[in-house]
């Protein structure tokens, strides 16, 4: 039971031409591992092998060399892929289906009973903030509403695995703070979460862990705050200090220690200012 | 199986959303009811032209619209990424294709029965007229007007459907339209003792069973294929069945076309249709099998 539900090593990838001569080498010998519960951030500039990688693991794509686990089992099998939702990076819909015909499609495909799918349906319509436009054809909705409409196709069949390329690509402010407290939430249920995203600070907002791919390779992995928290360094808050006592203060310490010692005052987060602000225009 | 009937229906759903598939029904089915309106000659037998206009309907309009389909139906999902978010799931690879291929098949079928009832209508609309000089046939009203009223009404209903619900106008219009064509027959049968000639619909089905051979060819090919590239492939394999055909791989379109055995009030035998759909059902099988060998090969990025 304790088994990681991703295990990747020595993974390969070389796509070629026609005439199977190399084209791109997009991962040169990849190992990983995510463990259950793990909200997992991979992280890297274009082209350095995240989205390929991820194709591996949905068995969309065959390794060149290296293996591949998912629950222990091969990404090709059917029932490690039943376990699997997926949010690829652009929301690829039937246009001529509305957004609720879309998530009855993604029940049904992940062999929900029709009772089921439907309740389930519903439940995830009202989740993502879109029963008032559930019987509109998703081909006429806008990049962020059809992004909700791809990431509750993604969780229709209440998968162990998350898989979300760019999650938040296309949300606006409060859609991202959603996204991300749902990532949040899923995490709680016990849901493992692999995510790739060019926003570094929602990555450092929802995972636990991250792995920086740069050319097909890991640059860096690990838990997220022993890879950006420096412990040679300390960082005090003492909340209702003036700045002549907070020099004062730096001084003092200064002089104790030794060492420069520099302050600033902290500021709210421009998400969260976003969001205050906008809930108070709606009041 | 409960997969497999959601990948169908959503195929069949795509066939029919496409505009030129409303326009395919609408254009085949007026050629059909008004053809006899056109009749300056009778080649001796009154039914002829408009059953031979038909069956042409059916083989030409039919093969643009379901092979189109199945392109789109396999090809273009392959290419958007809609087949990667389908099978990210647990959805076997030859399952899908088998799928796809069988919702453009029941979308053809229904064009089948469109075309098929319009050309009972339209055959008797012609025996029904009388001669007038120069040899030509004037039409007889009542069937002429059921077969285009029916068929323009349907096309009403549609653009009413989208308008007071938001129904999608080329699926609604493509389904009542086929509906219509029925609806269209039985008033004339019940209106006036008409003597249809019944025969021409398995022969028509059979017709359709050779271009279904075309349709899992053409989603095969577009397995790997681009659009342009099958569009290619399969006017030669038109061309070569009607010329010289290969028959481990493509349908002789002569076994399908049973047209002729009508002539002079014949009939077409149950063992040549029966013959020609068991060689139409032996092709279909192959190219599922080829489609869903290359599916499974085909990495989708």
């Amino acid at each position: 039971m304790n088994e990681p539900v991703i295990q990747i090593e020595g993974l390969h990838k070389t796509f070629r031409d026609f005439w199977l001569r190399p084209v791109a080498e997009a991962v040169r010998g990849i190992d990983l591992t995510v463990e259950r519960g793990d909200v997992f951030g991979l992280l890297g500039p274009n082209g350095s092998g995240k989205s390929t990688t991820i194709k591996m693991l949905l068995g969309l794509l065959a390794a060149t060399a290296g293996t591949i686990r998912l629950f222990g089992l091969s990404p090709r099998s059917r029932a490690a892929r039943a376990r699997i939702g997926y949010l690829p990076e652009l929301s690829y819909l039937h246009p001529f289906l509305t957004a609720r015909e879309t998530i009855c499609y993604y029940a049904g495909i992940s062999s929900l009973g029709r009772r089921e799918a439907k309740e389930r349906t519903e439940e995830l319509l009202s989740r993502v903030g879109l029963s008032g436009v559930a019987d509109r054809a998703v081909g006429g909705f806008s990049k962020g509403m059809a992004r909700r409409v791809a990431l509750a196709a993604a969780l229709v069949s209440r998968p162990e695995l998350l898989i979300l390329d760019e999650p938040t690509s296309g949300l606006d402010p409060i859609g991202t703070r959603e996204v991300k407290d749902l990532i949040g939430a899923l995490a709680k249920d016990g849901v493992t979460v692999l995510m790739t995203s060019h926003l570094l600070g929602d990555t450092e907002d929802v995972c636990t862990k991250i792995a920086i791919l740069s050319r097909g390779r890991v640059a860096a992995c690990g838990r997220t705050t022993d890879l950006l928290t420096r412990t040679q360094d300390a960082r005090f808050t003492i909340e209702g200090l003036s700045e002549e006592e907070a020099k004062a203060l730096a001084d003092e310490l200064s002089t104790r220690y030794g060492k420069p010692v520099a302050f600033d005052h902290p500021s709210v987060p421009l998400e969260k200012f976003f969001a205050e602000a906008v809930g108070a225009a709606h009041d | 199986m409960r997969r497999f009937g959601v990948l169908v229906r959503s195929a069949a759903l795509e066939a029919l959303a496409e505009p030129l598939s409303a326009i395919l029904f609408l254009v085949a089915l007026l050629a059909v009811h008004l053809l006899p309106s056109f009749h300056f000659h009778q080649f001796g037998e009154a039914g002829r032209l408009p059953r031979e206009c038909g069956f042409s309907a059916l083989l030409v309009f039919g093969l643009v619209f379901a092979t189109s389909a199945a392109v789109h139906a396999v090809g273009r999902e392959l290419e958007s990424g809609t087949a990667a978010m389908t099978l990210s799931r647990s959805v076997p690879r030859p399952l899908f294709f088998c799928a796809k291929v069988a919702g453009v098949f029941a979308a053809l079928a229904l064009f089948g029965l469109a075309v098929s009832c319009a050309t009972l209508l339209s055959v008797a609309s012609s025996e029904m007229g009388r001669l007038v000089t120069n040899g030509g046939v004037c039409v007889w009203g009542p069937g002429i007007a059921a077969g285009t009223g029916f068929t323009l009404l349907a096309l009403a209903f549609a653009a009413i459907a989208n308008w007071a619900r938001r129904a999608r106008f080329c699926v609604s219009a493509c389904l009542l339209l086929a509906v219509a064509q029925p609806i269209a027959l039985l008033s004339i049968a019940w209106l006036s003792k008409v003597p249809f000639e019944w025969g021409v619909v398995p022969a028509m089905g059979v017709l359709a069973v050779g271009c279904a051979v075309f349709v899992a060819m053409a989603g095969a090919c577009a397995v790997r294929l681009k659009p342009a590239a099958v569009a290619a492939v399969l006017s030669v394999a038109v061309a070569l069945s009607f010329l010289k055909p290969v028959r481990a791989v493509l349908p002789d379109i002569h076994r399908f076309w049973l047209v002729d055995a009508f002539t002079g009030g014949g009939a077409a035998s149950a063992g040549d249709m029966l013959s020609a759909v068991a060689a139409g059902v032996l092709l279909i099988a192959l190219w599922l099998v080829a489609g869903s060998a290359l599916l499974m090969r085909r990495e989708i990025s």
